[in-house]
């Protein structure tokens, strides 16, 4: 027998807060992670979507870069693929800019128009943007092409949304 | 322009801008033959999904004509002309078929509008990612067919 013993009265006390201390937590727990959860919630992985372009591999010539993302609409999940005009300006900074016209939102492509050389040219309505995306004024597009926000990953570019001018 | 309501409302304001429209040809059998239309069919439906990506400012894409491959052919060209007047009374000035059946090749000239007829791939055995790659393939060789006829209009 041990010499300090528990009376009745201090066994009843210890297990009497015990089980209340346990069902108090019960309760409050799940309110406090209720409370707090958008703090928890994950982000998304970011908006950035990963291509198989090289930063160091981009040159001062646009060139076409194609990406896949995932796209969920509601319970059904689809491959999509998106399209990305990537160069290096006269500073040799990146530029990726979204290769969807401004006018009716056909494709453009890149020096495809023989009378236009070194201009975006659309094939629908013969649209045109100079190099740096702004459209030139007199064809049918009233705004400049898209540009994406990019970053590098392990040398690799992701791309981000495209953002009007 | 894709045939849904978000897209028609672009295409009643900026009507005059959309000159063009695409009909896929989509071909249906239950007998032997039901394997491969159904392979024709899903080839071009999703074909015609990249080309309206393509060029969504000009054409106008219209859902398919599905066809019972046990038709006769003179019902079915008579279908297409009455498609085809009307599309030409409605002020489209190109019309552009899109199909895997080959029994249109036959029978191209009675029709006005121009016939595409792309051999169907086997799709279900690649993956999502190649099977983009490839469609964008074809669509790029389109581009060209495409663009030549509207030049050689305006």
């Amino acid at each position: 027998m041990s010499k300090n013993r528990v009376s009745r009265r201090q066994f009843l006390n210890y297990t009497l807060t015990g089980v209340g201390g346990f069902m108090a937590a019960g309760m409050l727990m799940p309110m406090v992670r209720f409370a707090v959860d958008p703090v928890l919630q994950a982000k998304g992985e970011s908006d950035f979507i990963p291509t198989k372009q090289k930063i160091d591999e981009i040159t001062t010539e646009p060139t076409r870069v194609d990406y896949t993302f995932e796209q969920v609409d509601a319970w059904y999940t689809s491959e999509e693929s998106g399209t990305a005009w990537v160069y290096k300006d006269d500073k040799g900074e990146i530029v990726a800019l979204s290769p969807v016209c401004k006018h009716l939102g056909c494709v453009v492509n890149w020096d495809s128009d023989k009378s236009n050389p070194d201009h975006f040219y659309c094939p629908c309505h013969g649209g045109l943007y100079k190099k740096d995306g702004m459209n030139v004024p007199g064809t049918p597009p009233i705004a400049p092409l898209d540009v994406f926000s990019f970053k590098e990953v392990d040398g690799f570019l992701y791309l981000g949304k495209a953002e009007p001018r | 322009m894709k045939w849904n309501t978000q897209d028609i409302q672009l295409f009643i304001k900026e009507k005059e801008y959309i000159d063009t429209v695409v009909i896929p040809l989509l071909p249906v059998s239950f007998g032997e033959d039901i394997k491969q239309t159904v392979a024709m069919t899903e080839f071009i439906s999703l074909l015609s999904g990249q080309l309206e990506k393509q060029f969504k400012g000009r054409l106008l894409m219209l859902p398919g004509i599905s066809y019972l491959k046990s038709v006769t052919e003179d019902k079915l060209i008579a279908d297409v002309q009455q498609w085809e007047d009307e599309l030409n009374s409605q002020g489209f000035k190109h019309i552009f078929y899109i199909t895997s059946d080959s029994d249109w090749k036959t029978v191209e000239e009675k029709l006005n509008g121009s016939l595409i007829w792309m051999p169907s791939i086997p799709l279900e055995t690649m993956d999502d990612q190649y099977k983009n790659s490839i469609l964008e393939d074809q669509v790029k060789q389109l581009l060209n067919l495409f663009v030549k006829k509207w030049q050689n209009n305006d």
